[in-house]
């Protein structure tokens, strides 16, 4: 509508059948602005850059919001080689994070007692770390900072998602039980379903806005229908984030299972404690 | 003058709707999908900005996986896949990692960390993974060259290289 109108602005004395096609023309132009426009989210709006840092050139990638590095590589270079590689112990690997952390600190923005450890397996040859950003010991939700180890224990990208500069509650207003509540209510059918927690924990929930971030320290419940829980089901269950300041709920969200392989015949559902969280 | 203005009005706001719905998922036709029956096509944008349809990789052997990276049954069957996809890519073998319902920069880290070099088209809502009737992750469908769905795959499958090898022996020289 934008156009049309400026162009009739600018071509008032013009026939009714120039105006039409010029509507055409406009919307078509339109069109192509549209479709030049990267999609919201896509990563043509993350940027590649190049720096040197401490003397050793480094691409990185950096998050448009946070400003905090999604990836970085060393370009000729590994971001970290540790001897002595074979011979160390699936614990000692686990330490790998916050030497990395310590070294690249000021451009991660983030410190090396701010990681727990996610995971760490090797698959062929190559050992896979993942950890968790903390503040004040609690996980912030989705983050991640992470890495691959190959057999010679050479380190030659990380990816990360990471929030520098967090600023959440460190305590909560609302006690544990109250926000069970609230979440079990958001839930229709809870008892009929027979719905059961098999998942919570207090977490940091950032929400990113346009030019900014909120941090919610929130209660975060995963229920699902006992009926769900059989992996050979098409239930889901639902996440639901309480606000530990107000009560208020700040994500509800259907969840899919994570499923491990094979459905035994003899199958049980597992024990709440046996469930893997969804964080 | 009504009917000008309508068209005028019709003549901007049509191209953008129609492109809209264009960028989005085909609209669902069927069902869930079954071995044997051609794959549900789709229009998806991948962390690279390239837009991926199975009828643009026809003739491929096509490993369409759904994942997440908060689950940990999907992470450690990566470095796997991307084994074969490296060794198999050039005869055909190409892998569609979808992400579903979460943001890019979480899918690009995560590919980051596991060093993965095979598109990961985005689903940021999950309709695509609705439509293949997705209700747990890792979800992997199996499509050969003709798109036809040979394979579901439900649940942590591939972290033996052996059963993903055992799997592509069909279709390629191992």
């Amino acid at each position: 509508m934008f156009f049309p109108r400026a162009l009739n602005l600018l071509v008032p004395r013009i026939s009714q059948r120039a105006k039409f096609i010029s509507s055409i023309l406009s919307a078509l132009l339109t069109t192509l602005i549209l479709l030049s426009i990267p999609e919201s989210g896509g990563q043509g709006r993350l940027d590649d850059e190049t720096i040197r840092y401490k003397g050793q050139q480094l691409s990185i990638k950096w998050d448009p919001l946070t400003r905090a590095p999604l990836i970085i590589r060393g370009i000729e270079s590994n971001l970290l080689e540790i001897k002595n590689f074979s011979k160390l112990s699936r614990k000692e690997i686990t330490h790998t994070g916050p030497l990395l952390v310590s070294k690249y600190q000021p451009l991660l923005q983030i410190g090396p007692n701010q990681l727990k450890l996610k995971g760490a397996e090797k698959i062929s040859d190559t050992w896979y770390v993942s950890y968790w950003q903390t503040f004040q010991g609690v996980i912030l939700y989705e983050s991640s900072l992470g890495f691959s180890i190959d057999s010679h224990g050479r380190i030659k990208s990380l990816g990360a998602i990471l929030y520098p500069n967090v600023q959440a509650p460190v305590t909560s207003k609302i006690s544990h039980e109250k926000a069970l509540k609230i979440g079990q209510g958001q839930i229709k059918d809870f008892k009929k379903l027979k719905c059961r927690l098999v998942a919570e924990s207090v977490l940091v929930y950032p929400v990113k806005k346009t030019n900014s971030i909120d941090y919610y320290r929130v209660y975060a419940f995963n229920f699902f229908p006992e009926e769900a829980l059989h992996p050979a089901t098409t239930e889901g269950g639902w996440a639901v984030f309480v606000d530990s300041q107000n009560g208020k709920v700040v994500l509800f969200e259907i969840l899919m299972k994570p499923l491990g392989c094979c459905v035994p015949e003899d199958w049980v559902p597992p024990k709440p404690e046996e469930m893997k969280p969804k964080w | 003058m009504v009917s000008l203005k309508l068209l005028k009005f019709l003549s901007v706001v049509l191209p953008i709707f129609l492109l809209v719905f264009a960028c989005k998922e085909k609209p669902e036709k069927s069902s869930l999908p079954k071995l044997g029956t051609a794959a549900i096509d789709f229009n998806c944008q991948d962390l690279k900005g390239q837009i991926w349809s199975l009828d643009k990789v026809r003739g491929k052997v096509v490993l369409l996986r759904f994942w997440a990276d908060w689950c940990p049954y999907c992470r450690y069957e990566m470095p796997v896949i991307d084994k074969y996809y490296r060794k198999l890519n050039k005869e055909g073998f190409l892998v569609l990692a979808v992400n579903v319902k979460q943001s890019p920069e979480v899918a690009l880290a995560f590919t980051a960390q596991l060093d993965i070099t095979f598109p990961i088209p985005l689903d940021p809502d999950g309709e695509m993974a609705k439509r293949y009737g997705v209700y747990a992750i890792p979800t992997n469908f199996l499509i050969d060259r003709q798109g036809v769905i040979r394979e579901i795959l439900i649940g942590e499958v591939f972290k033996e290289e052996k059963f993903l090898e055992n799997l592509l022996k069909d279709y390629f020289k191992m």
